[in-house]
């Protein structure tokens, strides 16, 4: 037994940080706030060291490490609440690639996610207001050569930023994750249209297929697609938690830092009990946090018999537990914290979004049960 | 029960690093060997019922000592009263890894208490790394057979989580230290053979300076003792008089008016930090199985929603005390484990005391009963995990180490 991280681990983490500081840190996800898109500057910079390739196949250019790897890279992303659709390509879509993919598909497109030339996104929501799997409900409709999917998807993250889609589509009437066939299909073949969002470091998107007639963009089984989205909706979980971990992380610094400068009836504020013992949980939380999604990458890396538990207790633990962190991060810096200007409430509305995104707390919660009880 | 002092810190390192295989959650078979070894005692030795569930001690105080000094006696024979000790004392010199195996294994069936915990987690470690070679000889293997029993004078009447201000004198009269003064929350002094106290030796200087550590026999007309009844209608506190006590200068734990680095540091006996998340992941089994057995309005209370909902967060919680723990513990293998060891005794005393409330209130109109009709017991470890917040540096104390030590947030006024 050893949960600890490797040197070569640490190292890699150590790495990217600096990386990712000297690239301005939370100052690219300030600039996409206000309006700029850094999407396409921040990826070449990230292909550039190679980050893109960790986990594609060793067989297609990439690195071929598993979720954990992964995981601290998202940790370090998520320090700096770093713009793009990184969960959505590496965690997401390159497992699923490899998993579903044709040798045709794996050679088209793995190599070229490695190479940092193609970025990837998940439209999973026809229905805004139903919880997954019951919100695909898109129908699409087998042609000549292929199929027509008609209908909106919503929710869609990065969808003008990034080169395919991967989306669920119902070939057969059926619930739950049955019946559902996967596509990858370029965005352009559907109307985009931005949503206005809560987090706007990630924007979200109305995709809307007008009887678009597609060929070739099957991923996977027909009808059977279900269980590797189940499983890659896990990991894109995982790879959200390791972001939100990366914050929490940084928000319990930003807080102790404040606590030491800021000074009030003369004293650092950190040395009021009520600000340190604040702080103090905000560390347990982010620790405990920490513990969850490591293991959870770690059970799903290794094909462990409790990786859906591990995937549900890390998921509402982070969103709910992170949240409140974030909360008290921005109660931590007074009138200051809660201005556009500082960056505590960045993490905040990244943490209320995930939140709910994919399965609310109580919704993890009751799989927890479901599973346990 | 609470045991002063129980959750100081006792983190060394293990340096003794080898070539490092990535994560994993692996045991060699040489360690499930150990294991399974650990597991046949247990199955042959604990009292019959034992493993099934049938937990009760003996009422009757006199027939409950006996029952606790017999397992004593068995634990020690066994050679696993304290398996970190070195084998001189009547240890083991047991690896890190053999010391998780056994907390493990220990959580699983939740043994009878041991009666020499207090000799064998606080006194012992004092007198390995602070004592002199007479003193190792003459105490340490005594601790372990539970043929000596000690309590530890700490808390005093107005000296709670502030140890420094402590007022107990003890005056230097030639060969030996006459005391003077009240120790209070002193855990088993009615039966203790010795008392592990700190006592003022000089008032001249600042606070932290003139503390002595001494070794005190309980067995003398200076000493006595009166009974405190806790919450849970326990006795296991005492007050402690000492009106012109003597000891021997030879009972001195290192230096004169050195005894607040004794207090300060529990080194030696390289050991892992203990953790309540184990015994909370069997309680959290045992929760699910009431669960599961008890009904409410026909229905079986695991299939509310609510339950199941609260039971989940439980799982998650536990979960986590228990992966950071293993992470900590294997910070610590590797020889790289500081002050974060402190997360545990916070976070972990935070979910008993959620989880035994939950319980507590899953008992329904009954949970107003006390004793064998307690339901599922939950009453009285509601309360008692008061205690384990309490004892050992409070949450509050907790809290103040965390941001100080780990974080390096500013000292309050009251350092």
């Amino acid at each position: 037994m050893d949960f600890t991280l490797s040197d070569e681990q640490t190292q890699m983490q150590e790495s990217v940080r600096d990386y990712l500081e000297s690239e301005g840190g939370i100052e690219l996800a300030r600039r996409q706030m206000d309006g700029e898109d850094v999407v396409g500057e921040v990826w070449d910079g990230l292909a550039e060291m190679d980050y893109p390739a960790l986990s594609v196949p060793l067989e297609y250019g990439g690195l071929g490490d598993d979720l954990l790897y992964l995981s601290l890279l998202f940790e370090e992303a998520g320090r700096v609440a770093l713009p793009g659709p990184l969960p959505e390509t590496l965690g997401f879509t390159v497992p699923l690639l490899a998993e579903l993919g044709t040798d045709d598909q794996k050679e088209e497109f793995l190599p070229a996610i490695a190479d940092g030339d193609l970025r990837a996104s998940v439209a999973l929501y026809d229905d805004a207001t139903e919880s997954l799997p019951e919100a695909i409900r898109m129908e699409a409709e087998p042609t000549d050569d292929g199929y027509r999917l008609d209908g909106t998807k919503t929710l869609v993250p990065y969808a003008e930023s990034v080169d395919r889609v991967v989306v669920p589509a119902r070939t057969r009437q059926d619930t739950g994750y049955g019946g559902i066939t996967l596509f990858f299909v370029d965005p352009a073949v559907a109307e985009t249209e931005r949503l206005d969002t809560l987090d706007k470091t990630r924007p979200l998107y109305e995709l809307t297929f007008d009887a678009v007639e597609i060929s070739g963009a099957r991923l996977g089984p027909v009808d059977g697609g279900g269980d590797a989205l189940k499983r890659a909706i896990d990991r894109l979980n995982v790879s959200m938690c390791a972001m939100l971990v990366g914050g929490a992380d940084e928000a319990v610094d930003r807080s102790v830092e404040y606590g030491k400068q800021r000074e009030q009836f003369d004293k650092p504020i950190g040395q009021f009990q009520a600000v340190k013992h604040r702080i103090a949980d905000m560390w347990l939380d982010a620790e405990a946090a920490r513990s969850l999604t490591y293991y959870a990458a770690w059970a799903i890396a290794n094909d462990e018999d409790d990786a859906r538990q591990a995937v549900s207790r890390a998921t509402w633990y982070c969103t709910e537990r992170c949240g409140e962190l974030f909360e008290d991060d921005i109660f931590n810096h007074g009138a200051t914290g809660y201005t556009w200007d500082h960056d505590g409430h960045i993490f905040l509305k990244q943490a209320k979004t995930w939140a709910n995104l994919l399965g609310s707390p109580t919704e993890h919660r009751r799989r927890i049960a479901d599973i346990r009880l | 029960m609470v045991i002063e002092g129980k959750h100081l810190s006792k983190i060394t390192a293990d340096v003794s690093t080898v070539a490092k295989p990535r994560m994993n959650f692996d045991y060699t078979d040489e360690q499930e060997a150990f294991r399974r070894e650990i597991r046949e005692w247990y199955e042959e030795n604990l009292p019959d019922g034992w493993i099934e569930g049938d937990r009760d001690l003996p009422d009757d105080e006199d027939e409950r000592e006996q029952f606790l000094r017999e397992w004593q006696r068995k634990l020690h024979e066994g050679g696993w009263a304290a398996i970190h000790w070195p084998e001189e004392y009547g240890g083991r010199d047991a690896s890190l890894m053999q010391q998780l195996i056994y907390q493990q294994e220990k959580a699983r069936v939740n043994p009878p208490p041991e009666r020499s915990e207090i000799g064998v987690d606080l006194v012992g470690p004092a007198i390995e790394g602070f004592g002199t070679e007479e003193q190792k000889e003459r105490y340490l293997p005594k601790i372990l057979s539970g043929e000596e029993l000690w309590c530890i004078g700490y808390s005093e009447p107005d000296v709670g989580s502030d140890l420094a201000s402590l007022q107990c004198k003890a005056t230097d009269e030639g060969d030996h230290f006459r005391i003077n003064g009240q120790k209070i929350w002193t855990t088993h002094a009615h039966k203790a053979d010795w008392c592990y106290m700190f006592t003022r030796t000089d008032d001249s200087g600042p606070k932290h300076h003139g503390i002595t550590a001494l070794i005190v026999d309980m067995d003398q007309e200076g000493v006595t003792n009166e009974r405190i009844r806790q919450i849970t209608d326990e006795r296991e506190f005492n007050q402690v008089y000492f009106d012109d006590a003597t000891t021997p200068k030879e009972n001195v734990l290192n230096e004169v008016d050195e005894g607040w680095e004794v207090a300060m540091r529990q080194l030696s006996f390289e050991r892992i930090s203990l953790s309540q998340s184990l015994d909370l992941e069997r309680r959290f089994d045992e929760l699910v199985e009431f669960c599961k057995n008890e009904t409410r309005g026909g229905t079986p209370l695991v299939e509310d929603p609510h339950v199941r909902e609260k039971l989940a967060e439980f799982d998650t919680r536990i979960q986590a005390a228990k992966l950071t723990y293993f992470r900590n513990v294997s910070k610590q293998m590797n020889g790289d484990l500081g002050a974060e060891a402190s997360f545990g005794k916070l976070y972990d005393s935070e979910i008993a005391a959620d989880l035994h409330r939950f319980r507590v209130n899953l008992g329904g109109p009954k949970a107003a009963l006390w004793g064998d009709d307690s339901p599922n017991g939950a009453a009285k470890d509601s309360l008692a995990n008061i205690s384990i917040r309490i004892g050992g540096g409070t949450s509050d104390i907790q809290r103040n180490i965390i941001g100080e030590r780990v974080l390096g947030l500013p000292k309050g006024d009251q350092e």
